[in-house]
């Protein structure tokens, strides 16, 4: 009866999961029911489902409802961009950097741009620096918008109707890069030693509007969902990222200061005219699921902050370094650089090796979400699997990064 | 109260200094890189001894791995650390050097935990051979995938690409 | 002989209208829940198919037929067949005992409000049977998992249900209506016990915050994962054919059933044609209600769940009982006492319910260790 039937051969990582299995058991630490010898099964969360943001695959080793063992395997959208970089010249690959984590390309961008300037020596007008910090945080905004709203959309159907509120938020932002940039997502729009396109006319006006208005839309989420007693005793005390963990796996961003590290790069390491602006780097106490959320909520009003001062700032000049055309082909001088910035979920920077040809020799990625992946398998361990659901979506993952 | 950033801030000099005191024979060339990173060499026998101590010195411990890249150099292979340390707020940015022929380097997960997956990639694409790593297995290509992709003399197999 | 056949032919036609209301309930349902919570959600949903998309639940449903049928080899044939076709025989069943309209009922039961009861746990049945012969460990735990919460649940509807029973004075479902005649609507004096009771009957839905069961897509579908095309589709339907079911019961026995302005105005053949207007609208506002809280929570785990029904609504609902009775024993004019109560107690536990939970989650956070390196 069975012969029609072929079993796939498992894959490596089911093959480990299967092996750790075996390990446990033989250890004596396997599950034991009625005598049987283990009672786990190993279930593939797949790379398309969804609850898993992306295309992620979880091989997770279940006892009953407990989860005992996950095991995530990544490439499945990997593209190449690291060999893509030696043959292309700085400035063809910008398109290609912003789609490393286009949930928020300008920060990508950002980064490469940086890092490239440095070993270059190229200066950034100081228009452009204003312009960068504005779209940067622009950007963060709508990462946050994005990443909160799938998040809750995993708790319930509560939740898919934030998702519908905050994308309707950030619809207004993407209209307002659009028009800056011609782009929704992947925008193209920085170039070595400055941006592509001044502001338009009325653009400041149109965003100042937005950013009085959406602290109100800020409010009313968290009334949403803060106040809601079911909300709280599902996230509170549920997956918590140690201060141990933030230093062994290399663990920034809102992950990181949920849990009390004041790690914030526009601080700790300044870049662009970041020292020059006012604003806070929020952390909480607990490290658990609600701390993650709120520090996202409680960046996107700083955000806030940091634009309307920045609008207020903006001086007068060229968006150029130069003249109006940007420099379509530059040969740095050998060596190598690495540069880190602060990108909604983490640092994401960028280590490129050159030397002094058109192309560079080699171009490597600093992912956030590559190092927050990491701490899955210790993060979901121990508990039920609808909490592993809630967890991995406020770790907010971004597989174009992970993957590249 | 818990980790904090730049707890011990340091000139960049008196750190290059530090270092150059402390691990006399293993770091070599330490020079400074504006504005916070020390770039220093090491061979790659002393690599476990070195990344050991260094994320234990009192003064400037290294504590948090950022990330390892792999480089193909034509005349050998390179494995690059880049590393945090919270007390300073600085990097430090170690190469380690590989024969062509046999690209093997001690693995450092059991000093920085992040290198897990770090050391599988630099594996995967590079063809690095991280001695003593738990987990060896490709990371973001398809485990029965043919060579090393990001090595310069990668050429393209018709076996890495069925579905084309 | 002429009566039996006359019988048989009357319950062949119950059995087919039945059947109808059904089937017509659920796909109307469907539509008018995907718009209300398009709408509830800042977009559209559907409305292409048919002036406004009411054809949606149509072309789902044809869809939904046409799809490959098939069973798993291990599967038990016999009872994987049976789960499905069993499933709606509680909402097919409960409509013996509804009034639609005065005159329009199927048969006057002097225990009607105890066969109401009974026939609820039908569906728990079907559930338990889907999720056993389907052979997959996953079906099987999420089966005793729905079973578990719509029997625990079982029990607060019923403790609501006495309340009505108390104030009536008889177990008539039609009695009940004549009760409440002349806006004398038992909701009025009795709204704590209509809270319990409505609150337990989304739970035996399997709706709303509750839907614990259906929602297990987080990991493999509950019960009904080896299930797909029309034996699928017949859960489905039940689910939403429920709803309405459930919210006539609530009609017709706290809102006045088919009570209503002009109720009796137009008699033909015996039956008032302007009831059915008033029983369907008031259906529909508490079917639209089930809608909106569906929309506004988040999904309670298996254990806040549990919880809920054994530690908060069935001592309530007991409590509810005995105050009942106390006051009906007692106090001369109980129509006003039992209101009084009622209405404070419904007040209480809404306005309390919130502020408590929130007072245990604060001294359960502040008691959370706060990481440290």
């Amino acid at each position: 009866m069975y012969d029609q039937f072929e079993s796939p051969e498992p894959d490596e990582a089911v093959k480990l999961a299967l092996r750790r299995i075996d390990e446990a058991t033989a250890r004596g630490e396997g599950s034991d029911v009625d005598g049987l010898a283990f009672n786990e099964v190993v279930v593939n969360m797949g790379p398309q489902h969804p609850s898993t943001h992306g295309v992620l695959r979880l091989v997770v080793t279940l006892d009953g409802e407990l989860v005992k063992d996950v095991i995530p395997v990544i490439g499945y959208l990997h593209r190449c961009k690291e060999k893509l970089a030696e043959r292309r010249t700085y400035f063809q690959y910008i398109p290609i950097v912003d789609r490393t984590e286009y949930v928020a390309s300008i920060n990508c961008e950002w980064a490469y741009v940086m890092t490239v300037e440095k070993l270059a020596g190229i200066q950034v007008t100081r228009r452009a620096e204003f312009i960068r910090v504005i779209t940067g945080e622009l950007m963060r905004i709508a990462s946050h918008l994005v990443a909160v709203g799938t998040f809750t959309a995993d708790l319930s159907p509560l939740g898919t109707a934030m998702v519908f509120y905050m994308f309707r938020d950030r619809e207004i932002i993407l209209d307002l890069m659009e028009e800056l940039t011609g782009a929704r997502m992947m925008f193209n729009y920085f170039r070595f030693g400055g941006v592509r396109y001044d502001l338009p006319d009325g653009w400041t006006s149109k965003c100042r509007d937005y950013l009085q208005k959406f602290p109100k839309m800020i409010k009313e989420y968290e009334a949403l969902v803060d106040d809601n007693a079911i909300f709280l005793q599902r996230t509170q005390g549920k997956g918590v990222i140690t201060q141990q963990d933030v230093i062994d796996y290399g663990i920034t961003g809102p992950n990181a200061r949920a849990s009390g590290v004041e790690l914030d790069l526009r601080r700790s390491r300044p870049y662009s005219v970041y020292p020059e602006l006012d604003f806070e780097v929020r952390t909480e106490q607990h490290g658990d699921i609600f701390d993650r959320y709120r520090v996202r909520m409680d960046e996107m009003r700083e955000s806030v902050k940091i634009i309307e001062q920045c609008l207020d700032m903006l001086p007068k000049g060229p968006v150029q370094v130069g003249s109006l055309r940007a420099p379509y082909v530059i040969t740095p001088p050998p060596g190598s650089c690495y540069v880190g910035q602060e990108n909604p979920r983490g640092e994401f920077g960028t280590y490129i090796e050159s030397d002094g040809s058109r192309y560079p020799y080699r171009l490597k990625y600093r992912d956030p979400c590559f190092c927050n992946l990491q701490i899955f398998p210790k993060l979901l361990s121990g508990n039920k699997i609808a909490d592993a659901v809630a967890i991995s979506g406020s770790i907010d993952l971004v597989l174009g990064g992970i993957d590249r | 109260m818990g980790l904090q950033v730049g707890s011990n801030p340091m000139s960049m000099d008196a750190i290059a200094a530090l270092l150059v005191e402390r691990f006399a024979g293993e770091l070599e060339d330490v020079r400074i890189q504006e504005p916070d990173t020390v770039v220093a060499r090491c061979a790659r026998e002393k690599l476990k001894d070195v990344a050991a101590r260094l994320k234990a010195d009192a003064d400037a411990g290294y504590e948090t791995l950022n990330w390892i890249a792999g480089v193909d150099r034509e005349t050998g292979f390179e494995s690059v650390y880049h590393v945090y340390s919270w007390k300073t707020n600085t990097y430090l940015e170690l190469h380690v050097d590989l024969p062509r022929e046999t690209p093997e380097v001690d693995t450092v997960t059991g000093v920085w935990p992040a290198a897990d997956w770090h050391e599988r990639e630099s594996w995967d694409m590079v063809g690095i051979v991280y001695l003593g790593h738990p987990d060896p297995r490709r990371i973001l290509l398809k485990d029965d995938f043919v060579g090393h992709p990001l090595r310069k003399d990668y050429v393209d197999l018709a076996e890495n690409h069925p579905h084309v | 002989m002429v009566d039996i056949i006359v019988g048989i032919l009357r319950a062949i036609l119950f059995v087919v209208i039945s059947y109808a209301v059904v089937f017509v309930a659920a796909l109307v349902n469907i539509v008018f829940e995907r718009r209300a919570l398009a709408f509830m959600q800042d977009r559209h949903g559907p409305n292409r198919t048919g002036p406004h998309g009411v054809l949606q639940s149509i072309a789902d449903a044809f869809k939904m037929m046409g799809k490959e049928d098939f069973r798993p080899l291990l599967a038990d044939p016999f009872l994987f067949t049976l789960a499905p076709v069993t499933v709606m025989i509680g909402a097919v069943a409960i409509q013996l005992v509804i009034p639609y309209t005065g005159g329009l009922m199927a048969t006057s039961l002097n225990v009607g409000i105890i066969f109401l009861v009974a026939i609820t746990s039908f569906t728990t049945l079907s559930i338990l049977l889907g999720g056993w012969s389907s052979r997959n460990k996953y079906s099987l735990v999420g089966a005793l998992r729905a079973a578990a919460q719509m029997i625990s649940y079982e029990i607060p509807m019923i403790l609501g249900l006495i309340i009505v029973a108390m104030v009536v004075g008889s177990l008539r479902i039609e009695a009940v209506v004549a009760f409440q005649s002349g806006y004398e609507w038992i909701v009025f004096y009795a709204p704590f016990s209509f809270l319990i009771f409505y609150i337990a009957s989304i739970a035996e839905l399997n709706r709303g915050p509750f839907d614990l069961p259906e929602s297990e897509s987080e990991l493999v579908s509950g019960y009904g994962t080896e299930y797909s095309g029309m034996r699928f589709g017949m859960f489905f339907l039940n689910e939403y054919a429920g709803m309405t079911i459930m919210s006539m019961v609530a009609v017709t026995l706290f809102f006045g059933g088919w009570m209503g302005p002009f109720a009796g105005a137009i008699d033909f053949w015996g039956v008032d044609w302007i009831g059915i207007v008033w029983f369907l609208a008031k259906t529909y506002v508490l079917v639209f209600a089930l809608i909106w809280i569906r929309l506004s929570l988040p999904r309670l785990q298996v254990d806040q769940l549990m919880a809920f029904a054994w530690k908060v609504l069935i001592p309530l609902g007991l409590l509810n009982i005995l105050a009942t009775a106390a006051i009906m024993l007692w106090v001369p004019s109980w129509k006003w006492g039992l209101a009084v109560f009622s209405w404070v107690a419904f007040f209480a536990f809404v306005g309390l319910l919130d502020p408590i939970l929130k007072r245990r989650l604060r001294k359960l956070r502040e008691r959370q260790p706060v990481v440290s390196a």
